[in-house]
């Protein structure tokens, strides 16, 4: 399956790592959204989208209330998500969990563990 | 006749109660007096302190200001860096595409000097030049070192790039210093006020900095080694896994 990526962190440092990271990786197609909600208008005009990495802390949406809104659309529902952020506490990674994200990231990240991810994700999917 | 004597003893009760007041009001007196000489003397000292707070209070959009600056500064700094990272790895790209090139050449000169081997073989002096041609055209053990260092300047410019998540880490911890400078100021504003009104313990008592709903930071934001992080994550997820909610106590049996 050809991955379309979406993006999501405030932080155009991180944007472009996790883009560099994915391009090391093999996977060239991808978008990028600043925050929640410039990902959601980006997930209703891009049709070919099927995998979101999200940061959590943002302005206008939080990559949290992202993951739950994507979750409660039918169309777009069942779509892999995982989230990188700094948040790294017990309470967190509960919350995460439940909004159900497929996995999860503590910045920073090594290009392995970012792989490692994608892989499990995806394989998990079929 | 009977109430002048009672008239007389509540009189010499009167006075000896005036006699206590006075007596009373000697003692509370030099009392008073103290205390009126020391908020006297306080009020100047609150003054200065009330002057010092504002001072201190108007100083801080400006510390807030700069704070936010470092960052846009930082973010300018890592984006160039990354652009240059960038041009590296590109560079670097071309180079190895141009040494394949250079190789698929050499391979060819290579198979046309063989052919003029097998073609010449009875002709030695032929040979003899056409086996040095060859040679001269297989710097492969050059091309394999190149490629090599490229690649591990390639992955050098790799680990430039994943280092660089210092600096979404720093723009956290530095809004959560501003918005903390913030809270401090808003407090220190009530006690500009409250001084005056000398209501300084209560204040100092109640003066709590609470996270607002809505923030678009992580203070506990940290740079350090995350191994150990992402392995206690990585537990929670492998419990998890087919499950569709985890339980607290199997979340706290991982964390313990």
């Amino acid at each position: 399956m050809a991955l379309k990526f979406l993006v999501v962190d405030d932080s155009v440092t991180m944007r472009r790592i996790v883009i560099n990271s994915l391009k090391n990786l093999g996977y060239e197609d991808y978008v990028e959204a600043a925050d929640g909600k410039d990902a959601l208008a980006k997930l209703q005009t891009d049709t070919g989208i099927n995998f979101i990495i999200t940061d959590w802390n943002m302005p206008n949406l939080s990559g949290l209330d992202l993951v739950k809104t994507v979750r409660n659309e039918a169309t777009i529902g069942k779509m892999p998500i995982l989230m990188v952020t700094t948040r790294g506490v017990k309470e967190d990674i509960i919350e995460a969990l439940q909004a159900k994200v497929n996995n999860y990231i503590v910045k920073p990240f090594t290009p392995q563990v970012l792989k490692e991810k994608i892989d499990s994700i995806l394989a998990n999917l079929q | 006749m009977d109430t002048q004597p009672k008239n007389l003893h509540n009189v010499f009760e009167k006075i000896n109660d005036l006699k206590s007041l006075f007596r009373f009001g000697e003692r509370m007196i030099p009392i008073i007096t103290s205390l009126v000489d020391f908020m006297r003397e306080m009020v100047p000292l609150l003054e200065t302190i009330n002057h010092s707070i504002s001072e201190s209070a108007s100083k801080m959009p400006q510390a807030t200001n700069q704070i936010a600056d470092v960052t846009q500064a930082t973010e300018m700094a890592t984006t160039q860096i990354l652009d240059r990272v960038d041009e590296i790895s590109n560079s670097c790209n071309t180079i190895e595409k141009y040494l394949n090139r250079k190789e698929d050449s050499a391979q060819k000169r290579r198979d046309l000097l063989q052919n003029l081997l097998i073609r010449y073989e009875n002709e030695p002096e032929i040979v003899e030049a056409v086996t040095v041609l060859k040679e001269l055209e297989n710097g492969s053990e050059e091309r394999e070192q190149i490629i090599k260092l490229l690649g591990k300047i390639s992955d050098d410019t790799y680990q430039i790039t994943m280092a660089l998540q210092v600096q979404d880490i720093t723009a956290q911890q530095l809004a959560a210093v501003n918005h903390l400078i913030d809270s401090v100021r808003v407090k220190l504003s009530s006690l500009i006020i409250d001084i005056s009104e000398a209501q300084l313990d209560d204040q100092i008592k109640a003066a709590k900095m609470e996270m607002p709903e809505g923030v678009h930071f992580d203070p506990n934001a940290s740079y350090t080694d995350t191994a150990g992080k992402q392995d206690a994550v990585d537990s929670i997820f492998a419990a998890s896994a087919g499950q569709e909610k985890t339980s607290q106590d199997e979340i706290d049996k991982l964390f313990r």
